[in-house]
């Protein structure tokens, strides 16, 4: 299922909020770029790991939670349309004869782009397992993650494991047509929103859906079939827990993966970049944000601003190094008002 | 600048931290996880994970826990103390020893 690369100026890879601010920068400089994340939406960690926590150092925002800057973020690139590609993340980065360079992800997407903007922050978000052996031959056959879709429940034995939003909505949304559904965690204490929580409470007291605390330790296995799985209870026994079905729904941890073999110049798994344009070792490759390192770096996400337009301005110097690249305000110039879409 | 396992972790040992560290710089000891300063990127993602609150970026380290930063420097590098990626059970009575203090004579090597 090989579709041909898509030609481009510039790839963003990393929709957090200084990919987002560095599409913004590109759109200035009149480079029309694609973005490439993991993840299913935009926002990175500010989406994952602090939607709903304060952020007291944005310029000119005094408070403002993750949420709520990567919806300010994203109107602010709007009028310049990046094409995204969600939920997919970056495998190889491969230099072209011609200077050009071939990326590609793991579902097959890929790109030709003459410039490419690493801001993947500390890795791409995946989802997070059990911690039992044996759970590959199972995998998408009765081993599921509750962040990709669920197979027909009807009739099956449910097990969630989780203590979040999805394990508590995978419960939620599988009692009306599995034949039992019950949720696992460490302890009987949800990190959710309020209403899922009393949700689940409700659907416990109806009988619905039930609760055990437990440390899944090991899989019980019938041939081919996984027939259960097996647990640490609160007093410390190991007790079985027949299921047809186990959804794990653990969240999601960032993992740095495949960046670090690129052939980019790396220091401490972070990539080395010249503080003049933020190129990394390669040329017509910049990184910012997290993922970068240099005399003096803050993982700040008002640096990564900074950061994201200085490589702006040297992605317009390598893509037309004949043309002397401007500097021009966002008040006065007729050009920038232009592709900002006010004239 | 690394991030550090302060004594909160010793006879707990939850492991939550290590399903999200990034770079997987966790090293673990028979009560006690450690981080790999050579290794630790400074993300502070696991600091949320932990129960036991045991992890502090080296410079919000509390004063009384100063000691661990160049303890766990030199944990990192038993060659016995392997990397660890995976969330396992904590100790069986973590819950118990979860809010002592004073536990650095308990750690085992």
């Amino acid at each position: 299922m090989a579709t041909p690369p898509i030609e481009t100026d510039a790839l963003v890879i990393g929709a957090g909020p200084v990919g987002l601010f560095q599409a913004f920068q590109l759109g200035l400089q009149g480079i029309a770029c694609h973005m490439v994340d993991a993840l299913p939406h935009v926002g990175g960690q500010c989406a994952e790991l602090y939607a709903d926590k304060p952020i007291y150092d944005i310029p000119g925002i005094p408070l403002c939670t993750g949420r709520e800057l990567v919806e300010r973020l994203q109107q602010q690139v709007a009028p310049f349309k990046p094409a995204l590609h969600l939920g997919q993340t970056v495998q190889s980065l491969q230099a072209m004869d011609d200077g050009r360079w071939a990326v590609a992800t793991a579902t097959g997407t890929a790109w030709h782009a003459r410039t490419v903007f690493i801001a993947a922050g500390v890795g791409a978000f995946v989802s997070r397992s059990l911690p039992i052996e044996g759970l590959a031959p199972f995998m998408n056959r009765q081993v599921w993650f509750a962040s990709a879709p669920l197979p027909d429940l009807s009739g099956q034995h449910v097990l969630v494991a989780g203590d979040g939003d999805s394990a508590l909505q995978t419960c939620l949304q599988a009692m009306d047509h599995a034949a039992s559904v019950t949720l696992m965690h460490r302890r009987e204490h949800f990190q959710a929103q309020p209403e899922l929580i009393e949700a689940f409470r409700a659907a416990q007291a109806a009988g619905r859906v039930r609760f055990v605390a437990g440390q899944p330790t090991a899989l019980s296995v019938d041939g081919d079939r996984l027939t259960g799985l097996l647990y640490l209870d609160a007093e410390g026994a190991d007790v079985g827990l027949p299921c047809d079905q186990l959804v794990m729904a653990l969240g999601l941890s960032p993992k740095l993966g495949p960046v670090a073999e690129w052939g980019l110049q790396i220091e401490r798994k972070q990539l080395v970049v010249s503080t003049d344009t933020f190129a990394t070792s390669a040329a017509g490759i910049f990184a910012v944000g997290d993922i970068n390192t240099y005399p003096g770096k803050k993982k700040l996400i008002l640096c990564g601003f900074h950061e994201a337009t200085l490589a702006a301005f040297g992605a317009a110097t390598h893509l037309w190094p004949q043309d002397k690249t401007l500097l021009q305000y966002t008040t006065t110039s007729s050009t920038l008002h232009k592709r900002l879409g006010l004239i | 600048m690394t991030h550090v396992v302060s004594e909160n972790c010793i006879r707990c040992k939850y492991t939550d931290c290590v399903d999200v560290c990034p770079v997987d710089c966790f090293r673990e000891g028979p009560n006690f996880l450690t981080i790999d300063p050579d290794e630790c990127i400074d993300c502070a993602v696991c600091i949320p994970e932990c129960p036991a609150n045991a992890i502090f970026a080296e410079e919000d380290l509390p004063k009384d826990q100063q000691h661990m930063i160049k303890l766990n420097a030199e944990l990192a590098q038993l060659p016995s103390w392997k990397s660890i990626t995976k969330r396992k059970a904590p100790l069986p009575d973590a819950d118990e020893w979860k809010d002592k203090s004073g536990k650095l004579k308990e750690l085992i090597r």
